[in-house]
């Protein structure tokens, strides 16, 4: 469902970008690349303090009540910024999983801590290949789970996590405290991720949905997750494409600013249509994700397409943005490689391209790959 | 209900009540004048249904309704497959400037109504040998003749000029200026002496547009839509009057959903062609693009309705859908291997992969070829400069061949 942004929105959009450019600096994220097992602080206090950590909890758990509409465009001012935190997110999706519980001790004792930032929550879905595994190899029995989850996005530093587990045969939606969990830094090409093997043994936890429920549950928050994280890659693709206008208006060759050459300048207006079609995408997402009268298939479609076009998008973006710049694209203070990293990074962490590929066409057509 | 939906409620009930006599179905196997008969029929039908010149002020034969209408209309007849295409340029463009910038007000009204009911035709003499990218470098020369012009030279690719009463034209009034201040715009009757139209068979092998040759044709000086030197101005004018057209995320082209279907009975190395995954690439990566061209075109719909101006981003559509309609065109062909070869030049494209395919190319040149796009995006859009232009300035009689 497409929509127009409202004042309250546009005032969110803006503002989340302002701070984010007051307050980011490139060669502190530069530094950071070179530091397994850090982070940007200044980001997280920053998005604790703007209340982005409680903008999509609703209000009864200490939250703002908002929805992915307002999140995605944090989101969005977020990758502009290749924030240095990956909690904003997956702290979403595991809120999303509680609310979706059911269970009202479990909503009351995590979802305030989490919307008011005190404490940091991941999701731990995927095994090797499979963002969503049929039969996950970690296993849930006796209220402990054991198994490794591998490289975790926020894993390093989360204090609870969301795990596709294995319970009585069939998967299960895990909520695990991670204090018992032994974890394995993951040397990285974006390290602020914060990548880590989680290795539970007797590991207490608690099931937050079983069986049927369990799928579903799982599938919406990964299609949720997955528009929040389109508009990041959307943000970062529009900057990558502004900074690539920017300078083809001021680099000179040949006696003319280089923008002048179609080579050039019709490879930015390509990289314009994509950035446009997948923010079009993202919009009608979360729209249709707040409008609240989608089912979970058309909340699947729209998701896909969002996350499809942003993937392709921001990839694009990149791979351009460093070509118009030439030589000093590929230097390690220029910085574009700050983005090149986080393509990667957001194209698997919600799941690739092949995956989502194949999600779409079953939804449209009812045929599994 | 909006306003907006109980109108495209009364359109959709007025055309599926009309769909078995003028659409796909009725038109399936016609020769071409039998369709341009069948369309004559429709727009007359449209015209009495209150369906024609939506958006055109009621003084002058509209309805004097919104942008919005027009589009929601459009749209819903796009659907059925109406004989409309001979009559989309004459309405398009040549009627509305008319409407603009004709001085005598009753014979412009006469035109209009005539037009609207498919009773006559008018085409767009702008492209030519010399200049169609580079509009302003036409050759077509108007010189004083009395008290009017007489036009020489030659027009290309003129749509259905075949089939035109008559054409709005820019041609050349004065070489000595630099090449776009000495054009001048102007109506012409398309059957007057020196008019000859030739249709060019295209590689599709129909033949919707033509070369049109005048030769010493007279003009009344009446018959100037511009100040002299001021064409060019007016030509642009054109391509701003419809800047909320209906648009197609399927590039005109086959949907998605047709493409779904063919698929359903196909096989690759003997195992079903929907389980092969470059087959489902193809199908999500064009659904998310044409799903992020209907949600611009959706949000622009609802920027008018909230009395804003839609983003430039609308400007996208033909480029990107026409391009993606070509290479799954080209797909569609080729996943039905010695199937694929068979092919019937009359199948309507949006139903037909191989005519589709063969016809693509014409999209992407007609109407603003995909560089002049690029161009308009690059430098309206995003402030890129222009490209080095030798001939700015210059005399266009000085400017070397």
């Amino acid at each position: 469902m497409s929509i127009l942004y409202d004042e309250g929105q546009q005032a969110i959009a803006t503002e989340s970008r302002r701070v984010l450019d007051a307050r980011t600096s490139k060669q502190r994220l530069l530094a950071l690349l070179e530091q397994t097992g850090t982070f940007d602080q200044p980001f997280w206090d920053t998005a604790v303090e703007q209340g982005w950590t409680a903008l999509a909890i609703p209000e009864a758990h200490g939250g703002l009540g908002l929805g992915l509409v307002e999140l995605g465009l944090v989101a969005q001012a977020t990758g502009a910024a290749t924030a240095g935190a990956p909690f904003l997110t997956p702290g979403y999706g595991l809120a999303l999983a509680i609310m979706g519980s059911g269970n009202a001790d479990i909503q009351a004792q995590w979802l305030p801590r989490l919307a008011a930032g005190e404490i940091l929550g991941v999701v731990a879905l995927a095994e090797g290949t499979a963002p969503l595994p049929t039969r996950p190899a970690v296993r849930y029995a006796g209220g402990a789970l054991n198994g490794t989850k591998h490289a975790v996005p926020g894993g390093l530093k989360a204090d609870i996590a969301l795990v596709w587990a294995e319970a009585d045969g069939a998967p299960a939606l895990v909520l695990a405290e991670l204090a018992g969990a032994a974890r394995t830094p993951v040397e990285s090409f974006d390290n602020t991720r914060l990548y880590a093997d989680l290795t539970f043994a007797g590991t207490p936890a608690t099931v937050l949905a079983a069986g049927a429920a369990a799928k579903a549950l799982a599938l919406e928050i990964l299609a949720r997750m997955a528009i929040v994280t389109a508009h990041e890659q959307v943000g970062g693709a529009e900057a990558l494409m502004l900074t690539a206008r920017d300078y083809a208006l001021t680099r000179r060759a040949f006696g003319q600013p280089i923008g002048a050459f179609q080579s050039v300048k019709h490879r930015i207006a390509e990289l314009y249509g994509l950035v446009e079609i997948a923010r079009a995408n993202c919009i009608h997402a979360a729209g249709l994700a707040d409008g609240g009268q989608a089912d979970l298939t058309a909340l699947m479609i729209a998701a896909a397409d969002a996350r499809l076009g942003a993937t392709e998008t921001y990839d694009t973006c990149a791979r351009d943005c460093v070509q118009v710049h030439g030589g000093i694209g590929v230097t390690w203070e220029a910085g574009i490689h700050l983005h090149m990293r986080r393509t990667r990074s957001l194209a698997i962490e919600l799941g690739n391209m092949l995956f989502w590929e194949d999600l779409l066409v079953e939804n449209l057509t009812g045929v599994a790959a | 209900m909006s306003e907006f939906e109980a109108f495209r409620l009364r359109a959709h009930d007025w055309l599926a009540s009309v769909a078995g006599t003028f659409g796909k179905a009725a038109r399936k196997g016609l020769s071409e004048a039998e369709d341009l008969a069948l369309g004559r029929r429709y727009l007359a039908a449209r015209f009495d249904a209150g369906f024609a010149g939506i958006n055109w002020p009621k003084e002058i034969g509209g309805q004097g309704l919104s942008h919005i209408e027009k589009v929601v209309f459009d749209t819903e007849e796009m659907a059925f497959g109406m004989p409309t295409v001979y009559f989309g340029i004459s309405l398009g463009m040549p009627v509305p400037i008319l409407i603009r910038f004709g001085e005598d007000k009753a014979w412009v009204k006469e035109r209009v109504i005539a037009a609207l009911r498919g009773e006559e035709i008018w085409c767009q003499l702008f492209s030519e040998p010399a200049g169609g990218s580079d509009l302003a470098g036409l050759r077509t020369r108007a010189e004083p003749d009395g008290n009017g012009w007489k036009l020489n030279g030659q027009k290309l690719w003129t749509s259905w000029a075949q089939y035109s009463d008559y054409g709005v034209i820019v041609a050349r009034t004065d070489p000595t200026q630099p090449k776009h201040k000495g054009l001048t715009y102007f109506w012409v009757d398309m059957r007057a002496k020196g008019v000859e139209v030739r249709p060019i068979k295209l590689a599709g092998g129909d033949s919707h547009v033509n070369e049109v040759f005048f030769d010493d044709v007279r003009l009344d000086d009446s018959q100037r839509m511009s100040p002299i030197g001021g064409g060019f101005g007016v030509a642009m004018t054109t391509l701003m009057i419809e800047r909320y057209v209906a648009t197609d995320s399927g590039g005109f082209g086959p949907p998605l959903d047709l493409f779904v279907d063919l698929v359903k009975g196909l096989e690759i190395n003997e195992r079903p062609a929907l389980n092969d995954g470059r087959v489902r690439s193809a199908i999500a990566r064009n659904h998310a693009m044409r799903a992020g061209l209907e949600s611009i075109t959706a949000r622009a719909m609802q920027m008018l309705q909230a009395g804003m101006e839609p983003g430039p981003e609308g400007s996208l559509n033909k480029l990107v859908s026409v391009r993606s309609r070509q290479k799954l065109s080209e797909l569609a062909i080729d996943l039905q291997g010695n199937l694929g070869f068979a092919f019937d030049e009359h199948a309507p494209v949006k139903d037909n992969w191989t005519t589709s395919w063969i016809n693509a190319p014409t999209g992407r040149i007609a109407g603003g070829a995909d560089e002049m796009l690029l161009n308009t995006i690059a430098e309206k859009i995003l402030g890129l400069p222009q490209d080095h232009r030798p001939d700015k300035g210059v005399p266009f009689n000085q400017i070397p061949a």
